[in-house]
């Protein structure tokens, strides 16, 4: 059974290099997510066992995403993919639950090991 | 002012691309001052010579240029204002009053870090080969439109803000015209 994921990010370029950098022969249904919010309903919706997450969105932010993941107890493994990389932000997506914490731009490598060591592929 | 350099995709790409480089540029400056940086979109528009020079004129504000050359061409600009000098002195433990020496110190070391990261960023990821040249004071009067080799350009600016602080810096990117082409072939090629 193939694993739905949602990719959120506010920029078609951003979704569709992640898009590209999974691994090949991961078997997943890729769902997309323009924005906070859109990436809340993939979730709830059950699309989402793995959601790759933008911080800086319009509507609602990945650090509200997050929050409202936490809240409510949902079922994601969150890898957030920032343009932000400050310490600040690596520490407030991890105390939010994030499981990992990206920079941009994204490295495709980086990313395949990150799913290997979170035992995703 | 349009940005009809761009469609709308390409635009979309390219304030991607910038974000990033952004990012980059606001991580080694709260490195240095140990305090969190906050990013702004990026706003890309077309400028001509002289409403670029009208945006270098307003009061109380420190300014630096940085030219760029290789496979793109154009100038970086920093804004600093003077009230943002100052919150920067004190995170960079500078004694006040500065001094003008001390101002010229970090308006330059400024310059270097946040417009060459931006400059790094954006050729980085797009695959150009660009030199930066060291940065130079801009006084009011160094300034005229006829001086700029270009008539139209782009525009890139963004604007960095430190928490809690009277700190805000704008770089303008600005890209030459004949640079608008190579740049648009390679978003179309990442687009693709």
């Amino acid at each position: 059974m193939p694993i739905p994921i949602t990719i959120a990010d506010d920029s078609a370029l951003s979704r569709k290099t992640i898009q590209r950098a999974l691994p090949p022969g991961w078997d997943v249904v890729v769902h997309e997510a323009k924005n906070g919010k859109e990436a809340i309903v993939a979730v709830e919706s059950g699309l989402a066992e793995v959601l790759f997450l933008d911080l800086q969105m319009p509507e609602m932010d990945g650090y509200e995403v997050l929050t409202h993941i936490k809240q409510h107890h949902e079922k994601a493994v969150v890898i957030v993919i920032s343009a932000d990389i400050q310490p600040e932000a690596q520490a407030m997506v991890s105390a939010l639950g994030a499981f990992r914490f990206l920079k941009k731009p994204l490295d495709g490598q980086l990313l395949a090991a990150t799913l290997k060591e979170l035992g995703l592929i | 002012m349009n940005t009809d350099f761009l469609s709308e995709i390409q635009r979309d790409a390219l304030q991607e691309i910038v974000n990033i480089s952004m990012g980059q540029a606001a991580d080694s400056l709260a490195r240095l001052i140990e305090t969190h940086v906050q990013l702004s979109i990026p706003y890309i528009t077309q400028t001509n010579s002289q409403d670029f020079i009208s945006l270098l004129t307003a009061q109380q504000q420190h300014l630096a240029q940085q030219s760029f050359w290789g496979e793109l061409n154009g100038e970086m600009i920093s804004l600093i204002s003077n009230s943002g000098c100052d919150a920067l002195g004190a995170l960079m433990h500078y004694d006040p009053p500065l001094e003008e020496q001390d101002i010229q110190e970090l308006v330059l070391e400024l310059t270097n870090i946040l417009a060459g990261a931006c400059l790094q960023g954006l050729s980085t990821q797009l695959g150009f080969k660009t030199h930066l040249a060291a940065p130079t004071l801009l006084t009011k009067h160094t300034w005229s439109a006829e001086q700029l080799p270009w008539q139209q350009a782009l525009l890139i600016e963004v604007s960095f803000v430190l928490t809690n602080t009277d700190f805000k810096s704008r770089v303008l990117f600005c890209l030459q015209q004949d640079s608008v082409d190579p740049l648009t072939n390679q978003l179309d090629l990442l687009l693709q």
